[in-house]
């Protein structure tokens, strides 16, 4: 099979390339096409970018306007990787808030609710999926009430800090726990977008395992234990992943 | 309407590495056996196969083989004054569900425990003098010796095809070995696995500060293993997929593969999956028990199952559960000391550090579980403990078992947890990393213990587990005495970055992997006033049922549990054998 870019597929199909907030309706912001430094960079990183799969099934428009605004704050496009939508993050993340994970699957959910200590772990009386999209709200309204802007309106490097802001504890609300919400959900969530399989609908292109030489599958180095102990694989270059054995 | 079924010789509860070792020894001489399994056989399922085998998200991060814990988990306080929360979802370490148990996701690291462990009180004792030992610190000989389990660990690495090297043979130090390990008779059945590139450059630092490095004990098959039950292991590939997986090459040495295939042959044997055990049936006037009750979770009908002899063979803590949840035996009290049920819980002391370096290829996806390179000076009591405040301590190794990226990626201190100077990071050192670390002990303290949950219930109505449980001032000191060992090595490693290795500290954090070996809860001894099964793993107050696994260690080595759960559960089949002979205390 011929494998096109997936601007090739859309230039194809007759599609605007236009990035999934757009097929969206315009959810969130600035007006970024996928040209320019974005597109010749995966091109220079040797990368054939599948297409993305296109809208969302958990995310509302705002919500999915604040997940393309943080992962391209993450994952911002640079020589290494596309933007963090253009790896397919955001709607990675939507998967798994609408799969089983978001759901509470293999999540203790029964009562009562106390507040406890980090070591115990998560004890709020939500799913991830909801947890999720009630810490959407409340950082997005600790944002407007600090900037008077959305955290999807700030520029790169307002954004960014707010994202420091969260992690460390800065971002404070009266009833959801910020630091907690993106440190163990949010964070461990971006990190899983860009290295796992691509199946999921993130690390598109392989672009992750590429950029820092995972091999992937299928992982037969019985021989390659021999042959490349202290020395460069060459199957880093060209992963493997489970569509390729499909 | 619970159904009552038809008597049964042996009844193990629990499908796991313990019940078919022992079941092997059993039905071979012709004794029925039955084993409820509340999990099913993955053994042709997404989770053994290409491609689904190699999904990280799936197996790796999510624990598509562990207890599902919305169904049942365990909750947790630091101490009695504290009020336990359940653990939503653990991490801390990972009990297997299903034929295998957790012996389907295990790495495969296989050892033999130091030749005094199972005499660790009297070896501190005479060495330290008769007060050294502090009255928090619970630790007690097992009543058993290791000259008697030696033919059984012998059978158990000739079964799984462990590769190794050994380092004490009949008395005689080898070289290329452990040198601190319990004398042999045998070499290992296969050959050590190929040494990592992690693994030469700690030789070397090792090498260089007068250490023995020598390559960990593997069940992991370095060529295709023929054991001697005419059971075949493939040919370790080396995929990074080890732990929290299950080996599609067949080639890890899991009961799935060596031994419930074969038992599953034999007339005499039943394994019945997806039956979930309720509770075991006492009768507590003839100190006996009489059965067991178990949900069958394809039908939702209930049922009891007599039986002559019941084993418990589930994981550590379903062990304890059951113990308590019948009233067999007293529970643990740590006001005053009495009690034995869910006395010792242990879990392991794991810490390290990363060491990077610009001109070393690791290639961290290249290696198998236990294809790891250690020292073990600093392990238990190979070291003297004289004025340094604590007893115990770990092996030091050359951690890589897995390349996999969402969880190895790892970046020097002072990286950004993102954007594009992270993902430089990343792509910068993923492949010329590893991390050094030690497997420490975890001795017992009075403060720490199992009892059921007054307020928190598993999906059947059942009380959960509780631990009261923390990092307590013995293991800490351990800690921070090897995290110096480690740094020495670290640094003479020649690594461009050796970021300070930061000990374990309080507070237990069940979010973080350790290993999964916690022990404790029904321990082993030779005095019923102070463990719950006799040397022969029979329960003092039931002379029918029988409790095996890590649950009966009455404390945690640095090692890896494997070893010697192994060749008890051997032992305890010829023990059933002979007990099935002629009932009595054994």
């Amino acid at each position: 099979m011929v494998q096109l870019t997936r601007r090739g597929i859309l230039a194809a199909t007759g599609v605007a390339p236009l990035a999934p907030r757009f097929i969206l309706g315009g959810a969130a912001t600035a007006t970024v096409l996928l040209e320019g430094p974005q597109t010749s960079q995966a091109q220079a990183a040797g990368d054939v970018v599948p297409p993305l799969a296109a809208g969302y099934l958990s995310l509302g428009p705002d919500e999915a306007g604040f997940v393309e605004a943080l992962v391209d704050v993450m994952c911002p496009a640079d020589g290494l990787t596309p933007s963090g939508v253009d790896c397919g993050l955001a709607v990675f993340i939507d998967r798994q808030l609408a799969g089983g994970f978001g759901k509470g699957e293999r999540l203790y959910m029964r009562g009562p609710w106390h507040q406890a200590k980090p070591q115990l772990g998560y004890q709020l009386p939500m799913t991830p999926e909801q947890f999720f999209k009630v810490g959407i709200a409340a950082a997005d309204a600790a944002s407007r009430q600090r900037s008077g802007k959305g955290f999807s309106e700030l520029a790169e490097a307002e954004a960014d800090q707010f994202l420091h802001d969260l992690a460390g504890g800065k971002v404070t609300d009266e009833r959801v726990p910020l630091a907690s919400w993106f440190n163990e959900l949010v964070y461990p969530l971006f990190i899983q977008a860009c290295f796992a399989d691509p199946i999921y609908g993130g690390n598109a292109g392989k672009v992750f395992w590429k950029m820092i030489g995972y091999p992937g599958l299928p992982a037969t180095h019985a021989q390659d234990m021999v042959d490349f102990r202290g020395k460069p694989y060459p199957g880093a270059a060209e992963p493997m992943s489970i569509a390729d054995f499909s | 309407m619970v159904t009552r079924l038809k008597r049964r010789t042996v009844v193990f509860v629990g499908g796991g590495l313990t019940a078919a070792l022992a079941a092997r020894q059993l039905t071979s001489r012709g004794v029925d056996v039955l084993v409820l399994e509340r999990g099913a056989d993955h053994s042709q399922a997404a989770e053994a196969r290409l491609p689904t085998q190699r999904d990280e998200l799936r197996w790796g991060v999510h624990g598509g083989l562990f207890q599902d814990w919305s169904v049942e988990t365990y909750s947790l306080r630091h101490a009695v004054d504290e009020t336990a929360l359940p653990i939503r979802r653990l991490e801390a370490f990972l009990p297997g569900e299903g034929m295998g148990g957790a012996a389907n996701h295990w790495n495969g690291q296989t050892w033999r425990w130091a030749e005094y462990d199972p005499v660790l009180r009297t070896r501190l004792e005479d060495r330290y003098g008769s007060k050294a030992i502090p009255a928090e610190m619970t630790v007690q000989d097992w009543g058993v010796t290791y000259a008697e389990l030696e033919p059984y660990h012998d059978l158990f690495e000739k079964l799984f095809g462990i590769a190794g090297k050994a380092g004490n043979l009949r008395g005689k130090i080898q070289p290329g070995g452990n040198p601190f390990e319990a004398p042999r008779q045998n070499e290992y059945p296969q050959k050590p696995l190929p040494v990592t590139e992690a693994g030469v450059i700690f030789s070397e630092a090792a090498d260089k500060l007068g250490y023995r490095p020598f390559p960990m004990a593997a069940a992991n098959s370095p060529e295709a293993y023929t054991n001697p039950d005419g059971m075949q292991l493939g040919q370790c590939q080396f995929c990074g997929h080890c732990e929290r997986f299950i080996c599609e090459a067949n080639a890890k040495g899991s009961p799935q593969v060596l031994l419930y295939p074969m038992l599953l042959q034999r007339p005499n044997f039943e394994l019945r999956l997806r039956t979930h055990v309720l509770g075991v049936e006492y009768d507590r006037q003839a100190r006996r028990v009489t059965g067991v009750r178990y949900l069958d979770l394809v039908t939702g009908q209930e049922y009891e199952q007599p039986a002559d002899i019941v084993v418990l063979s589930s994981f550590t803590m379903s062990n304890t559960k059951f113990l308590l949840m019948a009233g067999i035996g007293a529970p643990y009290d740590p006001g005053t000391g009495h009690g034995v049920v869910g006395k010792n819980f242990c879990h392991q002391t794991m810490f390290g550090t990363n060491v990077y370096f610009k001109d070393r290829w690791t290639n961290p996806f290249l290696a198998s579980g236990a294809s790891q390179t250690v020292i073990d000076e600093f392990n238990g009591d190979n070291f003297d403990h004289s004025g340094l405040g604590f007893f115990g301590g770990g092996y030091i190794y050359a951690n890589v078992t897995n390349g996999r990226p969402i969880a190895t990626h790892p970046v020097p201190p002072g990286t950004p947890p993102w954007g594009s100077k992270w993902k430089q990071a990343a792509a910068d050192w993923y492949a010329h990393s590893f991390n050094i670390y030690v497997h420490g002990s975890w001795y017992p303290h009075r403060d720490n213990y199992l009892d059921l949950d007054p307020t928190y219930v598993d999906a059947y109505g059942q009380p959960l587990l509780r631990l009261t449980f923390d990092i307590q001032d013995n293991e800490r000191r351990m800690s921070e005495h090897l995290a110096g060992k480690v740094d020495e090595i670290a640094r003479a490693t020649g690594a461009d970055i050796a970021p300070p290795t930061v000990p374990r500290r309080p507070p237990y954090d069940s979010r973080v992997y350790q290993t999964t070996h916690v022990t404790g809860g029904t321990i082993m001894g030779s005095d019923p006033r102070t463990s719950v099964v006799s040397p022969h793993l029979q329960h003092w107050d039931a002379e029918n049922l029988f409790v095996v696994g890590a649950s009966t260690y009455p404390f945690n080595a640095g090692y890896n549990p494997t070893g010697p759960l192994g060749a008890m559960a051997l032992r305890l089949g010829d023990d059933l054998s002979d007990y099935i002979k002629q009932p009595r205390q054994l």
